[in-house]
């Protein structure tokens, strides 16, 4: 197990390696130059020159390159080329948004989908097929479409939450719940979705099984093969989905950050992206890689907590 | 875009679907899936999109950029079908003229995926553990990388080519395709055809395109489907954010962009464009789910049994019996019987043995003397009396009374009747408590003495243990112990020894016998080994096309059988005592089983049956045999007598090898019960 | 092992002095790196000889390594050590192509009749496959295999239709036409029968024997069960964790087994005669032979020793050469004092 653990954060340390060598190699292949970015359309060829030697563009690759590791082991991501703010302070304090929106739509996913997948299962018939085809339906809906439907909905005519911007938890931690509520909401209808299919034929898969009937041959009530075998054994496929939302959900936080106004990493992303402001962009994929990788380990050791065939060997 | 590293939603099914072997109507392609409603208009929306899409040029009422300033952000009207945008253009001219772009890039990302995955996951496939490990890992870096922002990244550096950004797209997303492909291809490639065809000196390429890629159609399908979805989201997604074609050329995600940002003065703006992205969507993943034929009217776990009233409640006709079955049958639920005026009686301390070749009615007969039928099958007539107590037409929550105290069961497969996710103590401790209405401590303390009853030596490292690491004997007798907890007086033992080697099942046998010999446990097991029936039963009822064709002692029965079939049976049998020659050639009995719903009115073995003659074509009663003034027994064959006085014997010598198996061979021969799962 | 004569040497050369397959100290390891060197190799130095003509049953339970002597035969599992002659040619480190190029002698039947058959491709062109590899094509092809469905006891125009359309017993027909159509000299049998029900097993195994003696063929003839081998083979071999316990004649094997593991294994299959099983069973118990699985043998004696009521010191020192013992050969220190059943 502690090999097997060593070998995983091995791994995590090579993928956070690969994704700044990717990110870095994509900005020296870009034609321009980061000083011309930060000299502006006006800027002269000296300027660009100097603003270039500045930030150390006229270095070898390589060398550049150990010197952005080194920066990024101090947690130094740079300074922006368009506002000259310190790129790692700045996403630091976008983290916390996006990291919020996509653990509460997470969570909210996960008990919504759950709920619906196993009453389906449980319950089949006409109400069981009901599910599981919206379901279907609800996974296949665009979210930044969602999002502007809710927003008309609950906030232009029943005008019941907020429909854009931001307030912090320590401002306000109510006005910080409401101002989620409708981004969460928009992400839940597609996540809750994909976990309510999950989980529902996990439940199904789960009552197929061949030991389900030795526990109905002991005479196991009802409630508790289905909330405690069936669900256990439904419950591993339903964590890794859960685990690989929270990914999808961080990386897609873009869009609804764009829809919403919410001062997130996605915004950044974004607005680097338009503005080729590279440091950031570099800055960005590094944070969400970390976020990734992070996940997956804590999702291993969750599936092995969950399965013994995983846990024992 | 909510859902970028393809959510494994469909693992399960993907992989159910790679080690089926595809069935037949399956083949039949398209036809099928317009069946489902769904799926058909899903179709039909999809090749309209295409066609109006790729058309729109041709037919729309007006230029993209053509402004009609008078009209401006209009709902639908007869000039503008579906309104009119803030610039006063034609929104029904704009969408279907945006089209295009989003099905090509779309259909680029998914060419892109699977040319990479696909090729690789079959190279790993088929070279072995150290490939595979390499490039498992690679992938796994790469599926790693958040593709979204990444490639926000891309376009920040090379601009807004959308062809190349989603070609990136493809390549990152072709690290999913690999870990979905590579666990199909490994799959495929242990099936033994795969293998027969190296064999006989297939090249690998040869062996990959001929037997392995067509086992993957399905799931290469399914998913293709699912991410043409998930692309067409992403694209459309990348151009709501701005990274979209420049204006006047319009794109979906800029008109819903541009909606969004009306909502308040013209809320039907999000209506057409939106409507149209989320059923193209819609549509393809309606798609997916019909060809990984996924019925959403999936079958349910209703445990409501069917509401037969027993038959008779007459007094027992043995009044010893402490199990009465008379005239049972099942059904599936609106479909054919599967089991048909089965009677047999059982004495406390006896073993009754239901043998008989696949597809008898032997397990379902096992099966619906605790309930335990599956779903969609059910008692359809006669009477189960257990202690005098009918157990036909009980509902669920009395026959648990039944269940673990009075009666328990064990089954064929004893690796997978244990619960995987809990240790042998969890699942011994907690029906010995329920049952026993004991404490935990003093649970585990009879748990250990039960495992050391079945012949457990280190019964608390067993009960410390999880059932993956136990061998299949072991798991049989913790099956065993499981069955104990409750006290029952019958054990209804489904081919208990038929997953375990032989010297593991004579120990089985010799601890069920020492069960019974010890505690007065009356056993019905189900077998098809006449072997394991002389071993250990006392009676025996020998099953044929869901009827009990012969009964009675197994000595009578097996010793002096009456039947042909169980004459046949005998005769097929390879095992000869000790001192006798094995034969030259061994007894078979032409064609198969009939199966559940094709059964011939008279005697159902006549088809196959040697000594068949007009006569067995008329419905009969089953005569008395075997009589020994204990036990009673019944043969099926209205020419009992007859041949009992020919002492005729079934001929090995009928079937050999240029012969013609059975009447009709080609009929579709299905020995299975028509129920998916249901083996007996 | 490698002092031990060629086993069953003298049976096979009774039936003709030259061997058309010869498998010598097979030796296979699973995967790759210390733990697999470590471990108890799932084939331990193997040896036998199959004459032209001849059925070999190779016996076993599971775990015994029955099956992975049949791949390691056809090529599908690489040999560690060893070597597999056929003709007298070594193709033991022959790739599966250039076997097919050299020798179409070799082919194989499988167990599973629902997996051996692609769904996705007819009967006919399942069998015009190998054909097609030999150089056969076309009309005469096909000819061949409608002639081979024929052999086997199917109508020749089985070969326009898919696997799904046939029961198992006539699947693993067309999985013998298929092993057939190009004339070999060995086919391996891997459990052909096994999972089939009683009578048309019985129709399989009375077919594979009518071909073997029209044809000349040998067989190699994996199973676990003893009772099936009887029928077909001549010679048999005993395997346990991955080594020879027994071989020879297969009447001699089974009515005066040499090794206790042979004795259990006899002792343990059932006899469909009550009175006749009654009997067997109590021998069986009086026998005393452990539980399977109790304990891992250690890695320098005999891997029954955990299981062996015959088993002294010496049995877990050295490790027990084949030596004959009238008629058969055991690898059993106290062969001679093996109880009879």
């Amino acid at each position: 197990m502690f090999a097997y653990l060593a070998r995983r954060l091995a791994l995590a340390v090579l993928t956070v390696l690969a994704a700044v060598l990717i990110s870095f190699l994509l900005v020296h292949a870009t034609p321009g130059s980061p000083g011309a970015i930060r000299a502006g359309a006006g800027g002269t060829a000296a300027e660009i020159a100097r603003y270039n030697s500045e930030l150390g563009w006229d270095q070898p690759l390589w060398r550049q390159f150990l010197d952005y590791l080194g920066q990024l082991v101090r947690l130094d991501f740079g300074t922006s080329l368009i506002d000259s703010k310190d790129i790692g302070a700045d996403l630091g304090q976008r983290l916390p948004v996006t990291a919020s929106i996509a653990l509460l739509a997470t969570l909210l996913s996960g008990l919504v989908g759950v709920l619906l997948g196993v009453t389906a299962a449980v319950r089949g018939g006409r109400f069981g097929r009901f599910i599981t085809s919206s379901s279907g339906v609800a996974l296949s809906l665009p979210a930044f479409w969602v999002g502007i439907l809710l927003v008309f909905v609950l906030s232009l005519q029943l005008g019941w939450l907020p429909a854009t911007g931001y307030t912090r938890f320590t401002d306000d931690p109510v006005g910080w719940l409401t101002s989620l509520a409708l981004p969460v909401l928009t992400l839940t209808v597609g996540g809750a979705a994909v976990i309510a299919r999950t989980a529902g034929a996990g439940m199904r898969e789960a009552l197929r099984q061949e030991h389900i009937r030795t526990l109905r041959a002991v005479g196991t009530p009802e409630w508790r093969i289905r909330y405690l075998h069936a669900l256990r054994y439904a419950s591993v496929p339903v964590v890794s989905v859960l685990g690989i939302q929270f990914i999808a959900l961080f990386g897609g936080s873009v869009i609804i950050e764009n829809l919403f106004a919410l001062p997130g990493l996605g915004q950044a992303s974004q607005a680097a992206s338009s503005s080729h402001d590279l440091p950031a962009l570099v800055g960005v994929v590094v944070i969400a890689t970390i976020v990734v990788v992070v996940t997956n380990l804590l999702l291993e050791l969750v599936v092995a907590a969950l399965d013994p065939k995983v846990r024992t060997s | 875009m909510s859902v970028l590293p393809l959510p494994d939603m469909d693992g399960a099914a993907a992989d159910e679907v790679a080690t089926e072997p595809v069935p037949p109507s399956r083949r039949r392609g398209l036809p099928q899936l317009l069946r489902r409603p769904g799926s058909g208009l899903g179709v039909a929306w999809l090749v309209f999109l295409v066609i109006a899409s790729f058309t729109a040029p041709l037919w729309r009422p007006y230029e993209v950029d053509e402004q009609d300033l008078a009209h401006r952000l209009e709902g639908p009207s007869g000039a503008h079908w579906l309104g009119t945008d803030p610039n006063g253009r034609d929104i029904l001219s704009r969408i279907f003229t945006a089209g295009a772009e989003p099905l090509l890039v779309s259909t680029l990302t998914v060419l892109v995926a699977f040319g990479i995955g696909i090729p690789l996951a079959l190279m790993a496939a088929q070279r072995g553990r150290r490939t595979e490990q390499v490039t498992s890992r690679l992938t796994e870096i790469v599926m790693a990388l958040p593709s979204t922002i990444l490639l926000l990244a891309v376009i920040g550096v090379i601009g807004i080519k959308i062809y190349l950004v989603m070609g990136i797209l493809g390549v990152l997303i072709s690290a999913v395709v690999y870990r979905i492909m590579l666990g199909v291809a490994q799959s495929v490639r242990q099936r033994l055809y795969v293998d027969a065809a190296r064999v006989n000196g297939l090249g690998s390429l040869a062996v990959n395109l001929r037997h392995v890629l067509p086992g993957m159609a399905t799931v290469i399908a399914v998913q293709a489907a699912q991410l043409f979805g998930i692309a067409l989201l992403i694209q459309s997604g990348l151009a709501f954010l701005g990274f979209g074609p420049a204006e006047p050329q319009p794109s979906w995600g800029v008109m819903i962009q541009t909606a969004s940002q009306h909502i308040y003065d013209a809320p039907w703006l999000m209506v057409p464009t939106g409507l149209v992205l989320a059923l193209t969507v819609v549509a393809v993943n309606e798609l997916a789910d019909a060809i990984a034929g996924k019925v959403t009217a999936e079958r349910v776990v209703p445990r409501r049994r069917s509401r037969v009233v027993a038959s008779s409640t007459a007094a027992p006709a043995d009044p010893d019996a402490v199990l009465e079955v008379r005239d049972l049958s099942v059904a599936v639920d609106g479909g054919p019987q599967l089991v048909t005026g089965v009677s047999f009686a059982l004495r406390p301390g006896r073993v009754l043995g239901l043998v008989g070749e696949s597809g008898c009615g032997k397990t379902m007969t096992a099966r619906a003397l605790l309930g335990l039928l599956p779903d969609g099958v059910s008692v359809s007539g006669g009477s189960i009396l257990w202690q005098g107590r009918e157990l036909v037409g009980l509902p669920d929550s009395r026959l648990n009374d039944v269940r673990g105290r009075e009666i328990a069961m064990i089954s064929q497969e004893p690796m997978v009747a244990l619960d995987p996710m809990f240790s042998v103590a969890y699942q011994l401790i907690q029906p010995i408590r329920r049952l026993r209405g004991v404490g935990r401590a003093e649970a585990r303390k009879i748990a250990a003495e039960l495992l050391t009853s079945v012949g457990i030596v280190d019964a608390e490292r067993v009960l410390k243990t999880y059932p993956h690491q136990l061998s299949g004997g072991m798991a049989q007798r913790v099956c065993i112990a499981l069955a104990l907890t409750g006290k029952p007086k019958l054990l209804i033992a489904d081919e208990p020894t038929t997953a375990l080697d032989v010297t593991v099942q004579a120990e089985i046998l010799s601890l069920l016998r020492a069960l019974v010999r010890d505690t007065g446990l009356s056993v019905v097991i189900v077998s098809h080994d006449l072997g394991v029936v002389a071993d250990i039963c006392d009676d025996v009822a020998v099953m044929y096309a869901g009827e009990v064709v012969e009964s009675g002692s197994v000595a009578a029965v097996l010793d002096d059988p009456a039947h042909p079939y169980t004459m046949a049976l005998l005769g097929a049998n390879p095992h000869v005592p000790d001192g006798e020659p094995v034969p030259r050639r061994l007894a078979s009995i032409a064609g198969t089983v009939p199966p559940p719903g094709s059964w011939p009115t008279g005697c159902r073995f006549a088809a196959r049956c040697q000594f068949a003659q007009e006569q067995c074509t008329v419905p009969f009663v089953p005569f008395p045999a075997h009589g020994d003034g204990r036990a009673t027994g019944s043969v099926r064959c209205i020419r009992v007598e007859e041949l009992a006085r020919a002492h005729v014997t079934w001929d090995a010598d009928d079937v050999g090898a240029v012969v013609l198996v059975g009447a009709d061979p080609l009929e579709p021969a299905d020995e299975t019960a028509p129920t998916a799962g249901v083996r007996s | 092992m490698t002092a031990a004569p060629a086993a069953g040497a003298t049976a096979a050369s009774a039936l003709d002095p030259a061997p058309v397959l010869e498998v010598r100290d097979l030796v296979v390891r699973y995967g790759s790196g210390r733990r697999a060197r470590n471990a108890p190799p799932a084939i331990d130095g193997v040896s036998f000889d199959i004459a032209p003509g001849e059925t070999l049953g190779v016996v076993g339970e599971s775990g015994s390594g029955k099956s992975t002597i049949g791949k390691a035969v056809l090529g599908l599992q690489p040999a560690t050590s060893g070597t597999v002659t056929l003709h007298g040619q070594d193709i033991t480190a022959m790739s599966l192509k250039q076997r097919s190029r050299l020798v179409a002698d070799l082919r194989v039947v499988f167990q599973d009749p629902y997996s051996s058959l692609n769904p996705a491709r007819t009967i006919g062109q399942t069998l015009v496959e190998p054909l097609a590899l030999m150089g056969i094509k076309g009309v005469a092809a096909l000819a061949k295999a409608r002639a081979g469905l024929e052999a086997v006891g199917l109508p020749g125009d089985a070969a326009d239709r898919y696997p799904s359309q046939f029961s198992g017993g006539q699947r693993q027909r067309i999985a013998i036409a298929r092993a057939l159509v190009c004339d070999p000299k060995v086919v391996v049998l891997d459990e052909p029968v096994s999972a089939l029900d009683l009578s048309t097993q019985a129709q399989v195994l009375n077919l594979l024997a009518d071909l073997r003696d029209q044809r000349g063929l040998a067989f190699m003839f994996i199973a676990h069960d003893l009772g099936v081998v009887r029928f077909l083979a001549q010679r048999t071999v005993v395997l346990y964790r991955g080594q020879i316990m027994e071989t020879g004649p297969v009447e001699a094997v089974n009515s005066r087994p040499r090794h206790p593991y042979t004795v259990a294994l006899t002792a343990a299959a059932p006899v469909p005669r009550p009175a006749e099983q009654a009997a067997r069973r109590a021998a069986r118990e009086a026998l005393g032979v452990g539980t399977a699985g109790a304990a891992q043998p250690a890695a320098t004696g005999c891997p029954f020793v955990p299981r062996c009521p015959l088993a002294t010191d010496i049995c877990v020192a050295e490790r027990p050469p084949l030596r004959l013992v009238e008629g058969t050969y055991a690898a059993c220190h106290h062969a001679e004092r093996v109880p009879q059943l």
